[in-house]
Parts: structure tokens; sequence; C-alpha cells
């Protein structure tokens, strides 16, 4: 069964999901187009781990349809596992089996298993092939976990907080390869979803985000637009900055003669209002995804 | 030719591959019949989605700057640049205008300005003439 181009990846509807009476998710949805990097951001317990766990059939839905590649997750379990591979936060492995042994028993799970890739990966990480897996370090195993999702060239990789905990060397390698090794083959028939809160070192491989926050889809935007709505406009007045209002500003501060803010959309009209007040000096930037982020959940 | 990419300029990822393929060719960084690197190394180098450095090469083919031969990669085009003096003019016009509001935001007056402008050019004359006395080796 071959996906069709304009089928999202992923298709996420008024899914609602509850722990007990403490509410997860709620009237949640996500389309993720094939072929995209899409980021899931959001702060430690806003949900992210829930949407993923509910994609895998690990969890199921109080309400809300889920839609994997075409496929039900909960009906057609199996076929969107094989279709797919999943990176988790934390990594468990048989701690007696050896990497080597590792990567036989996981790949004895799939039909296919490119062993090319899998040479190199393991030479690129530096992994001893006969080390036992309970010997690796967290950085270790979240290699071994990697190798294993790429090797069977899945259509979708799910990613939730992959590089957290991991040393910022480590974390640049796990994401240089998913650039490399896994987005290379097949353009338009792989795709990202990564679920993190560090966002500034996935700054440039996510093309499309959704940030959510207790439970809740806050904002869904192109990275590219996001780095071109938020500015963060900075004014310098020869006296006392005005006290004027400004349609669409977040995060106004002035400080004597300096005033900054972060405009929302209407950063042009503001630019205007603003050198319409002969400022001594007026600069404006764009705000990176981590700053949206917080922008938009402070 | 290295690339940087400025999350803050808010200008797209991929524009800015463009960008400065282009600057780099005018600055003879980069020249005729040069291969750019892959899409896989550089797309790892910087870090970034290989679709955005995919989108950037298909944008500089289209512009008639770089031409893809199957199997070889991407290379610079000679006397890249096909398009009508009017648009070549208008396309820079944009650029200008940008720099000139940004001059009057900055407060520099309009001689130094078109001062800069000549110094710029002549410093960029000076790199092109470099690189032509010294090619790099291949």
């Amino acid at each position: 069964m071959k996906t069709d181009m304009n089928q999202a990846a992923i298709e996420i509807k008024a899914l609602n999901y509850a722990y007990g009476r403490a509410e997860a998710v709620h009237d949640f949805n996500l389309t993720v187009p094939a072929g995209r990097c899409y980021g899931l951001l959001g702060r430690n317990g806003a949900g992210k781990t829930t949407v993923m766990k509910c994609l895998l059939n690990l969890l199921r839905p109080r309400g809300g349809t889920v839609r994997v590649l075409g496929l039900d997750p909960a009906k057609d379990e199996v076929e969107v596992k094989r279709r797919l591979a999943y990176v988790p936060d934390a990594v468990a492995f048989y701690p007696w089996m050896t990497v080597r042994e590792t990567l036989d028993y996981l790949a004895s799970f799939r039909a296919h298993w490119n062993r090319e890739v899998e040479r190199d990966l393991v030479g690129r990480f530096r992994l001893d092939a006969a080390q036992t897996t309970g010997a690796l370090s967290k950085g270790q195993r979240t290699q071994v976990a990697l190798i294993a999702a790429i090797c069977p060239e899945p259509e979708l990789l799910l990613l939730d907080e992959p590089t957290s905990g991991l040393d910022p060397i480590v974390r640049r390698e796990f994401i240089e390869t998913v650039i490399g090794a896994y987005q290379e083959g097949e353009p338009g028939r792989r795709t990202i979803l990564v679920s993190t809160h560090l966002i500034a070192e996935f700054e440039g491989l996510i093309d499309e985000f959704t940030l959510m926050d207790r439970g809740r889809n806050v904002l869904t935007l192109g990275a590219d637009q996001a780095r071109e709505r938020y500015q963060r406009i900075r004014a310098r007045f020869p006296q006392a900055a005005p006290a004027v209002e400004f349609k669409g500003a977040l995060d106004v501060r002035r400080n004597g003669r300096e005033l900054e803010l972060i405009a929302n959309g209407g950063g042009p009209l503001i630019l205007e209002q603003l050198r319409a007040l002969a400022p001594e000096s007026l600069t404006s930037e764009a705000l990176t995804l981590e700053e949206v982020f917080v922008a938009t959940l402070k | 030719m290295l690339l940087q990419i400025n999350f803050k300029s808010g200008t797209p990822v991929y524009l800015q591959v463009v960008d400065q393929v282009k600057a780099a060719a005018a600055a003879g960084a980069l020249q005729a019949g040069e291969s750019l690197p892959s899409i896989r190394p550089l797309a790892e180098e910087l870090r970034v989605n290989r679709n955005t450095i995919a989108k950037a090469y298909t944008e500089l083919e289209s512009q008639g700057v770089i031409e893809t031969l199957p199997g070889k990669g991407c290379f610079l085009k000679p006397n890249h640049s096909p398009l009508k003096k009017e648009v070549r003019r208008k396309l820079l016009t944009e650029e200008i205008d940008q720099a000139v509001v940004k001059a009057h935001h900055l407060q520099v007056p309009a001689g130094e300005f078109l001062e800069l402008v000549r110094e710029r050019l002549e410093v960029m004359d000076e790199k092109r003439r470099a690189s032509e006395r010294s090619p790099r080796p291949a």
C-alpha cells in the first residue's frame, strides 16, 4: 500500500484524552502533510506525549479521530507500526543484549532493514557493537534507538523529546542524522513529527509547527511565516519614550528613552507609527521559534 | 563558499541560501563552473531541513544561477543572469530600498550612504580580483 502524496501523514481531529479526571488533551486538531518536518512544541505537561501515544495506539482517545498514513491506529495497529518508527525520550533495551544483538532483534520485527545505513551510523556514532546495552550511556542508548528507527526507512518518524538530557555533541549528531540519513531517501515520503521544548536546536529542521498548551492547540504556523510575523522592535527617543498604545503589540517594555515591544503581525504598521514619533534609532528583528514560544505562552 | 543562516533576519531560510549563493557568485567566492555542495552535506552542516536546501537550489536553478548535471551535481552557470535588464534592475531596486530605509533609521545621510555604497563596490571588486589571481585548488 503506497501513500497518496496528497494525503496527510497525520490527521487528528477533536482529540480528547484524560488520565482519570485530569484532562490532558482537549479538542486537539493537527494535520501533518506528508514530507514535512513538523514540530509539536509545548512546555512539560502540555500534552505532547499523550498525542504521540494516541498516534501509536498506546492510549485510546476518549473522543475524536486519529489517522496515521490514512489508517486508524486502533484498527490497523500492525500496518501503522510497520510504516512508522518511534524514538521515545526514555529508551529501554534488554540490558544483557549487545548493541549487535539489539539491532538484530529489532530488525527481526521489520520487513525491511537497510544494513548499509546501519553500518554507516554505528561507525558514525562510534558505537561498540560488542558492548551490552546496559553498559551504554543515555546518549548512546538514544543513538541505538535512532539507528533502529532509521534503518527500516519508515514513511513516518515520530520523535518524542528525543534530545532531552543529552549532551550538546550527541544532540548535534542526532539532528544531523535525522537530516542526513533519514531525509535523504524519497523526498515527499519521509515525514517527521518531533515533539520538543528544546526548540532552538530544531529551529532549522522544523518547517511547520503547532504550539500546544494545557492540551490545546494554541498556534499552528509555518516556521518562516512565524519569523516573519513576530518581530522584536526597539526604539530610542531623544526624550522619554512616548506612552502610546500599539495595536497588536505584545510585551511592551519602556525604560526611560527606550522602548521595546514584540509585534504579532502588525510589525510594519507599528514601525510606521514609531517612525512618525521621530526616534533616534529604530530597529527590528525576527523572533526565533523559541522566542515565539515564550512570547505566546508567557 | 561558507553559508550562514540567521533565524533573526526574518528572511525565509531558503531565500537566505539563495541570496548567499548569489552574493558568493558576485564576490567571486564561487566561480562559473565551480560546483556547489550537494544537498545532504549542506543541510547537515547548516542543520536545516533538507527540503529547505532543495527548495533553494530549485529557486537558483529557475533563476538561471546554477545548473544541475544529472549524477554530477550543481554548478554555477557562466554569465548567470538570463533575466532582462528591467527585471534585474527591479530586483535590485527592492534591495536598495531596504538599505535606504535602514540608512534612514540609522540616520545615515544620503551623501554618506552613497559613499558607503561606492566603498562596498570597491571591496567586492577587490575580492573578485584577488580570487581571480589565485584560483582555489579544485
